[in-house]
């Protein structure tokens, strides 16, 4: 087994470097059975990662405890789900996902549609590039196949916060989105490589590109899903270090996707949109680096080792690389970019929401590299935590909120003021309306009340633009409200996908704002038959029991609850012993109803009759769940029956250029 | 007479237990608003009832509090104690300024540019404009140069 696993390893590098010279001379000798030979070696690269993840699969469903991953991350009595997802748990499992994954994608392409267009061979060869790094990186310090000395009785098990089904998405999709957004970047270079400056690669990459960042929502949606049901410290955003590595790309992708319409439509923004693109891809490595370097200290991270070091050397070749083929590009790039019309424009809103987006990036990113800048610089560790980042990034994100609430109502090309305050009249009521009703049920914080109110702003306005749009096709084709609506949709999925997309953020954002500005909490000793009151809620204690489930022991306290008067039936906090872990794991308890959670933690306890417990109630959580299976929604909208803006503008460029 | 008395709140002070006096715990607004700044030795975040250092800390703000201190005055014991790591964000006097004042300042240097950007490209636009409608007496003759100098000047490039 060990030997199999570690000639897959080889093979793996030995293949992919084959691949790449075929490439290259197949693109210098204009040799196509060079290329296809090429594509025979991605192919086998597939196969060669695949029998390797298949096989550490096998090895930690089966117990193998003489491999130091399945001994370091699995034991006898786990059960068989998160021994296979195990698989992703540890540093070198992960690199193996990494591999898989960014293998299949290479795959998907050079035997796409497109093969035979001029620019594969080249993104090949920066596919190629990242697989040659993955396997030889594994081989050098992260052998998912390395065998321990001694044969233990029994594995250390896993972690029981990874035991839990966010654990088995959150990775997953995460990575999903990473290894996505090397797709773009390698069509760009290769288009920069290739001097072809008009937006086909933007064409070809438009869906990867909303996969990539579909992925990465769903990454970071689960991944706060999961922290919120299992750290058990009552909120689902930390603003750690690898947190934000994972949010950073998620903002400049988010721009690249509302800028790439500019050069679609005008054919402006090239050297920014390349360079978002750049920018996206480069941090996608810089969290992975983060993650493996041991730099920053976060719940995430897998640890010190020598694999930072190979992914910053990695992270500043392709950047030196990047850099340098815009560099010598950059005349071709300037040219073809036609100049804005007015000031007041969708154009416009669209460079606003990327200053935003791209501000925000570059807060967040200051704020997690500013620990070691200051401690390299001065000596001196300073902390940045979630205070400074809410602080830092709320005024952002408002503005950004804003944005979205006026940018569907602005024109393209040239929008006019009148028509603008006419189109935005009900829904800026809307946001007034929702201010003064705050304020009249007592509702306080005036930040707080500003967020809702512009929240409320955003989602009326991407309402009123789904009711113009239907009542207009009712107008013209006498279709019925709900047929309308939904033609309306399917005649551009695009635009529309977007505005579900907009509307999920401003559920969200109603679920984070709430739970940040209003959430209650209690930390409470009390006795058999003892009462607190939190909210509208009233939790009576009636003891604590013991019992063992699948060989852990669990401590429970039962709580009766009483919500608004009436009985709510029983929740159990808990506290899990687990055979193999040292420390005892917390499972919260959690009653959800449409406003609020209410979120128990069982804290300590003197004997039966006597907990301490952590009680909390967090307005509007479910929202934010409920926000990303919309934005999920509108991203596959726009993903399946989306094209890319079709003017006359794009159609010349795009012809013959 | 007023001696008496402060003697006997005196006497009854130091008889009556301690707790008596301890107006502040985990609940207190005041506790809540020292404890959501300590960084607590990298374990602000941590589930409480599996965190020793975060209860150490918890005991400890409560006892100060119910020792009289104010708010400032256990940051600043902290802050003496570990340094600014105490704290979960940077100074804000001016020792805080570049890790505050970035963010803002990135902002900003975006706004001037996105600015100067479109002011320029604006003004270019209307350039070309004028000087297109002078020199091309037809789109299709437009077409064939652009075409011509494109392929130039992919040579070049």
């Amino acid at each position: 087994m060990y030997l199999i696993g570690s000639i897959t390893l080889y093979l793996g590098i030995a293949i992919a470097a084959y691949s790449i010279i075929a490439n290259l001379i197949g693109i210098k000798k204009q040799s196509s059975r060079w290329l296809e030979s090429a594509r025979g070696g991605v192919l086998s690269l597939v196969f060669v990662s695949l029998i390797a993840s298949f096989l550490l699969l096998y090895l930690l469903a089966t117990s193998q405890f003489q491999f130091e991953y399945v001994a370091a991350y699995t034991s006898r009595n786990l059960p068989l789900v998160y021994k296979l997802t195990a698989f992703w748990a540890g540093n070198a499992g992960s690199l193996l996902l990494w591999t898989v994954l960014i293998c299949g994608y290479t795959a998907i392409l050079v035997f796409s549609r497109e093969k035979h267009n001029p620019m594969m061979p080249y993104v090949s060869v920066i596919l190629l590039l990242n697989i040659l790094f993955f396997f030889t990186v594994m081989v050098l310090g992260g052998n998912p196949f390395a065998m321990t000395d001694m044969v233990p009785a029994d594995g250390k098990g896993l972690n029981p916060m990874l035991q839990h089904p966010g654990m088995i998405l959150h990775p997953v999709t995460l990575y999903l989105g990473y290894v996505g957004l090397a797709v773009p970047f390698a069509f760009a270079i290769a288009a920069l490589i290739l001097k072809r400056m008009d937006a086909e690669w933007i064409k070809l990459t438009r869906r990867w590109t909303i996969t990539a960042w579909l992925f990465l929502t769903l990454g970071n949606m689960i991944g706060g899903w999961w922290a919120y049901l299992e750290l058990g410290w009552g909120g689902y955003w930390a603003w750690d270090p690898v947190e934000n590595a994972s949010f950073l790309p998620w903002l400049t992708v988010s721009a690249f996707l509302h800028s790439v319409m500019i050069q679609e439509r005008k054919g402006m923004l090239k050297t920014w949109n390349i360079s978002l693109v750049i920018i996206s891809y480069i941090l996608t490595l810089f969290g992975t680096f983060l993650v493996r370097s041991g730099v920053l200290t976060s719940v995430h991270a897998f640890g010190s080792g020598p694999l930072g070091t190979y992914f910053l050397i990695f992270m500043a070749f392709m950047m030196l690389l990047s850099i340098y083929i815009v560099m010598t590009r950059y005349q071709m790039i300037k040219k073809d970019t036609l100049p804005i019309e007015s000031y007041f424009s969708k154009e416009s809103s669209f460079l606003l929401n990327n200053l935003l987006l791209v501000a925000g990036a570059f807060a967040v990113f200051w704020g997690t590299m500013y620990p070691l800048i200051s401690e390299t610089v001065s000596g001196t560790k300073i902390n940045v935590g979630a205070p400074y980042f809410n602080s830092v990034m709320s005024p952002i994100l408002l503005l950004l909120i804003l944005l979205m609430a006026v940018c569907p109502l602005i024109a393209w090309q040239k929008a006019t003021v009148e028509r603008f305050l006419k189109n935005a009249l009900w829904p800026f009521a809307a946001g007034i309306a929702a201010a003064i009703i705050l304020v009249a049920f007592g509702v306080r914080g005036t930040f707080a009340i500003i967020g809702l109110a512009s929240t409320v702003f955003m989602f009326a306005t991407h309402i009123q633009e789904f009711v113009q749009g239907t009542m207009a096709r009712i107008k013209a084709t006498k279709e019925n409200a709900l047929t309308a609506a939904c033609r309306l949709t399917k005649k551009n999925q695009r635009r529309y996908g977007g505005y579900i997309v907009h509307i999920g953020i401003a559920v969200i954002a109603i679920g984070v704002i709430s739970s940040h500005a209003y959430s209650e909490e209690v930390l409470k000793t009390m006795e058999t038959g003892e009462s607190l009151a939190i909210g509208d809620y009233e939790l009576t204690f009636k003891g604590l029991s013991e019992h063992t489930k699948n060989g852990n022991g669990i401590v429970a306290a039962e709580l009766e609850t009483v919500y608004k008067g009436k009985m709510d039936g029983t929740i159990k906090p808990e506290k899990v012993f687990y055979e193999t872990w040292p420390e005892p794991s917390t499972e919260v308890a959690i009653k959800t109803n449409f406003t609020e959670d209410l979120y128990v933690v069982l804290s300590s306890w003197e004997n039966r009759d006597k907990v301490t417990l952590q009680v909390k109630v967090n307005p509007f959580v479910s929202w934010i769940w409920a926000g990303g299976i919309i934005m999920v929604l509108g991203t596959a909208v726009a993903l399946i029956g989306g094209k890319t803006t079709s003017s006359r503008v794009s159609k010349a460029l795009r012809s013959g250029r | 007479m007023r001696t008496k008395v402060l003697l006997a709140i005196f006497i009854l002070s130091m008889v009556l237990p301690g707790p008596a006096f301890a107006e502040f715990d985990e609940n207190s607004k005041e506790f809540q608003n020292v404890v959501k700044q300590l960084d607590m030795q990298g374990h602000a975040d941590d589930e409480l009832s599996s965190c020793k250092v975060k209860q150490i800390y918890y005991e400890e703000v409560v006892e100060m509090l119910n020792s009289g201190m104010s708010e400032e005055e256990i940051l600043q014991s902290y802050v003496d104690e570990y340094g600014q790591a105490a704290l979960r964000t940077p100074a804000t006097d001016k020792s805080g300024l570049v890790a505050w004042g970035m963010p803002f300042a990135g902002m900003s240097a975006g706004v001037a540019i996105v600015a100067l950007w479109l002011r320029r490209g604006k003004a270019t636009g209307e350039k070309e404009e004028d000087m297109l409608s002078e020199k091309w007496e037809s789109q299709t003759e437009k077409e064939i140069a652009e075409k011509m100098f494109e392929e130039e000047r992919r040579k070049q490039f």
